[in-house]
């Protein structure tokens, strides 16, 4: 699933290992979120986007939809 | 089996847990030897006791471990564990197998054992091997391919 992770992240001026601590996971696993090769549980997406303060489906492209 | 997160060990966290594991390995190995010296039934269940608190240790020991994972770590293990687990037991097997129905084309080297219950006990182990080698492979594909 694609999604805008790496956007947002650039444009708080984050770091993958900042964002890995505000998610408590490590940076390899943001690594694997933002290229798509892995897609969150739906706790951590919720949680993602309560990080980012927008909805789920802003930060996570359904390609089927 | 479902746990809240903590934060990630890391590389430092992780060889702790690798240097206690071998460290119970140790204790426990060298325990065997001691109590494999004790003669009789009451030998036997000790060192039976003995094995069972050091399996009990390196369970609480994973546990606390697999707390410290984040999901991504977690879904890389049990993936492993299945695909690389069971292709390398698949493999073992084969290998076994095909040993154990030609017996008298295959000379088994020393070290393989000679009575049934070493020949048991080595192909058990062998297996488990196995195991452990398809399973740290796929570990290895797996993160490799969402790096």
């Amino acid at each position: 699933m694609k999604n805008r992770l790496k956007v947002l992240r650039a444009e708080r001026d984050w770091s993958q290992a900042h964002l890995a601590q505000e998610l408590s996971v490590s940076r390899q696993t943001v690594n694997a979120l933002e290229t798509g090769r892995y897609d969150p549980s739906l706790p951590l997406a919720f949680k993602i986007a309560r990080l980012f303060e927008m909805p789920i489906e802003s930060i996570f492209i359904d390609e089927e939809g | 089996m479902s746990f809240k997160s903590f934060k990630p060990l890391g590389v430092r966290g992780a060889l702790l847990v690798f240097a206690v594991s071998l460290g119970l390995g140790l204790i426990g190995g060298v325990l065997g030897v001691i109590l494999s010296e004790q003669p009789g039934v009451a030998g036997f269940a000790m060192t039976a006791v003995m094995l069972s608190l050091v399996m009990a240790a390196a369970l609480s020991i994973c546990v606390w471990w697999w707390r410290h994972l984040d999901e991504a770590a977690r879904e890389a293990h049990k993936w492993a564990w299945f695909w690389g687990g069971t292709s390398g037991m698949a493999v073992g097997a084969v290998l076994l197998m095909a040993l154990s129905l030609r017996r008298d084309e295959v000379v088994l080297p020393q070290w393989a054992g000679e009575t049934p219950p070493e020949l048991l006990l080595n192909g058990m182990m062998a297996i488990l091997l196995f195991q452990l080698a398809g399973y740290g492979l796929a570990w290895a594909w797996w993160w490799l391919g969402r790096r």
